[in-house]
């Protein structure tokens, strides 16, 4: 059973230290430049920009789940909805302020991850996936019919929502505090222990790595950057409902963009949330074929190129050069 | 004064119901057990009998219930050279490639539902479906009884391939060890294969019961995946006769918790329960715990 997730070869291990350096040089340089792009760009490029740093931010907390870590969650969208209802709740019974209430919604979404991590961690891989299903669905049903939240109707923010430019800011500013986790979580020591307890948890075990409080910390972690995306959306709209807060297709979005961009691969979400973004554009009028072709590149994508587009172009540039060598 | 008559009929109604859960989680549980499958997709298998039931009794005008065996050959005739492009081609590649590709079917046969029959909810409109049965203070709809009967009846039937057949050794050899099983000469492929098809056939027998007696959208089915996995953890992956105890046991009490908390939170208590059964007994209820 321990070699269920056991991933094909995965160049996440960098020995090498130059592009060490130049990846932490580079990075800054790329946010600051889209921070100066801000007021020269459109209503309509604010709104994209808006929804890929969004996607972009919770595909890399998936990434750290599924990619990293080997726990391929289908809970995203629960952990994303109750952000946004934390936030809301915070903003118009305590009036509290936005600096405030967002890192409480994240905190919200990782103390739910925390009261069910008992219940989805005890069997191995697939039933994590499984749990985590149940609970996007649970909460869910549970937003419908309970009254105390708006039930089906939802809530209104009280407070009017920042402008799309102010947003916009918000979502970099997040990317970018996202950035800096995944940068820690994957280029440190803490990293090593993650690696080991996907590829093989009971030889991690063996070795003195306790792979439930890993878990435990990635799922938690990830959850907290779910919930603040969740908050930033509902703040966004102003208004949040449950079967758009808790829809399966931020769930679906979200996978896609990782599978599609390259799982446990650095620039996969940002590769992959372009070319789902851009997708959805281009069939904005017709959702449900949208969802359809989705579904049918994420197959695509797994069968012929399980390392997705990011490792499939890093393959094709190491075959040039050698045929070049 | 709590209105006992209803509630003892809900918890009939409940009992009855989880017969049919039974039937549509054995799907599920017979892929798990022996392909290590994690059918993402058994919710819109069980819609698509559904949809198949419901159109042969409009266009063909064949009762469901006598239709059965036919919807069991369509979608299993349908599944089977689906196994053959998607599944089999990701073997060995360990569990997840084969989960997130049933998870792309489940969204792509969402949608065409969607696309082909419009998002209007339906159900299979039959004469029984709501005729009414009494037996003292309960009074249950008679599709519920037919529905549970038909569903031990198959259950049973499919111990019995299992159990006492050629094709149910060679599925046991393949699921305790594949590789010692391919060793002694059992086509692993072929055996993978009708696997797949005998769940999908489960599961829309299983719709169309379940697409008689309540009704149905294209969007039915994730809600019906998750019953079913309960219904799997708490009776025991790969274990008939545990999946149908815990089939009736959990449709006992989703109808409880619908006459406790009101009819919203039928499904809720379910998945709560589901959790609840992961936390604290993920070996399932009946226990050797195998595997």
């Amino acid at each position: 059973m321990s070699a269920i997730l056991k991933k094909p070869v995965m160049n996440t291990h960098r020995p090498a230290r130059a592009p060490f350096n130049l990846f932490l040089l580079a990075l800054p340089l790329a946010f600051v430049a889209l921070a100066a792009l801000a007021p020269a760009l459109s209503d309509y490029a604010l709104e994209i920009g808006f929804r890929i740093l969004l996607l972009v931010t919770l595909a890399e907390a998936w990434n750290l789940l599924a990619g990293y870590g080997g726990l391929v969650s289908l809970g995203t969208a629960s952990f994303f909805g109750i952000g946004a209802y934390v936030l809301t709740g915070l903003m118009n019974k305590a009036g509290a302020p936005l600096a405030v209430a967002l890192p409480l919604a994240g905190m919200g979404s990782a103390l739910l991850a925390l009261l069910v991590s008992r219940a989805v961690f005890r069997l191995r891989g697939l039933y994590f996936t499984v749990g985590t299903l149940a609970l996007a669905e649970a909460t869910r049903l549970f937003m419908i019919n309970y009254n105390g939240f708006g039930g089906a109707t939802g809530l209104f923010l009280a407070q009017d929502p920042p402008g799309l430019r102010a947003m916009y800011l918000i979502a970099l500013g997040l990317l970018a505090f996202t950035t800096i986790v995944m940068t820690a979580a994957t280029r440190s020591r803490f990293s090593i222990l993650l690696r080991a307890v996907r590829d093989d948890e009971d030889a991690a075990a063996q070795i003195g790595v306790r792979p439930f409080r890993i878990k435990l910390v990635v799922f938690v972690l990830a959850s907290f950057l779910m919930g603040v995306a969740g908050a930033l959306q509902g703040l966004k709209l102003g208004a949040i409902e449950p079967y758009g807060m808790f829809g399966i297709q931020w769930t679906v979005n979200v996978l896609s963009i990782v599978i599609i961009g390259g799982q446990g691969l650095r620039a996969g979400p940002v590769v992959g949330a372009i070319f789902v973004v851009a997708l959805g554009e281009l069939l904005a009028d017709y959702p449900a074929v949208h969802l359809a072709i989705t579904g049918v590149i994420l197959i695509v994508v797994i069968r012929f190129a399980p390392q997705g587009l990011v490792g499939l172009a890093s393959r094709l540039v190491a075959q040039r050069r050698r045929a070049q060598a | 004064m709590p209105n006992w008559d209803g509630a003892a009929s809900s918890l009939a109604s409940g009992l009855l119901l989880g017969g049919m859960l039974a039937l549509t989680a054995l799907g599920l549980s017979i892929a798990l057990g022996v392909m290590r499958l994690v059918n993402l997709a058994h919710g819109e298998l069980l819609v698509g009998g559904a949809y198949v039931g419901y159109f042969l009794l409009q266009k063909g005008g064949i009762d469901p219930i006598l239709g059965l065996p036919l919807v069991a050959l369509v979608v299993a005739g349908l599944a089977l050279p689906f196994q053959r492009v998607l599944i089999a081609p990701l073997a060995g590649k360990g569990m997840e490639a084969p989960m997130i590709t049933m998870f792309g079917v489940s969204v792509i046969l969402q949608n065409l539902y969607l696309l082909a029959f419009s998002a209007d909810t339906r159900a299979i409109d039959t004469p029984y479906a709501a005729h009414p049965v009494t037996l003292g203070p309960i009074t249950v709809p008679e599709i519920y009884l037919i529905g549970f009967a038909v569903s031990v009846l198959l259950v049973v039937l499919v111990h019995l391939l299992i159990s006492r057949t050629a094709f149910g050794r060679e599925l046991r050899a393949s699921s305790y060890d594949a590789d010692a099983a391919a060793a002694m000469g059992v086509d692993v492929r072929r055996v993978h294969a009708l696997t797949f098809a005998l769940g999908a056939a489960c599961a829309a027998m299983g719709g169309v019961l379940l697409g008689t007696a309540f009704s149905f959208t294209p969007g039915s089915g994730g809600t019906y995946l998750l019953i079913s996995f309960a219904v799997v953890v708490l009776g025991g992956i790969g274990n008939i006769f545990g999946t149908l105890v815990a089939g009736i046991a959990l449709g006992l009490l989703q109808s409880l918790g619908a006459v406790v908390f009101g009819d919203g939170y039928r499904d809720l208590v379910g998945l709560v329960l589901f959790l609840l059964a992961l936390a604290l007994r993920p070996q399932g209820m009946s226990a050797s715990g195998a595997r």
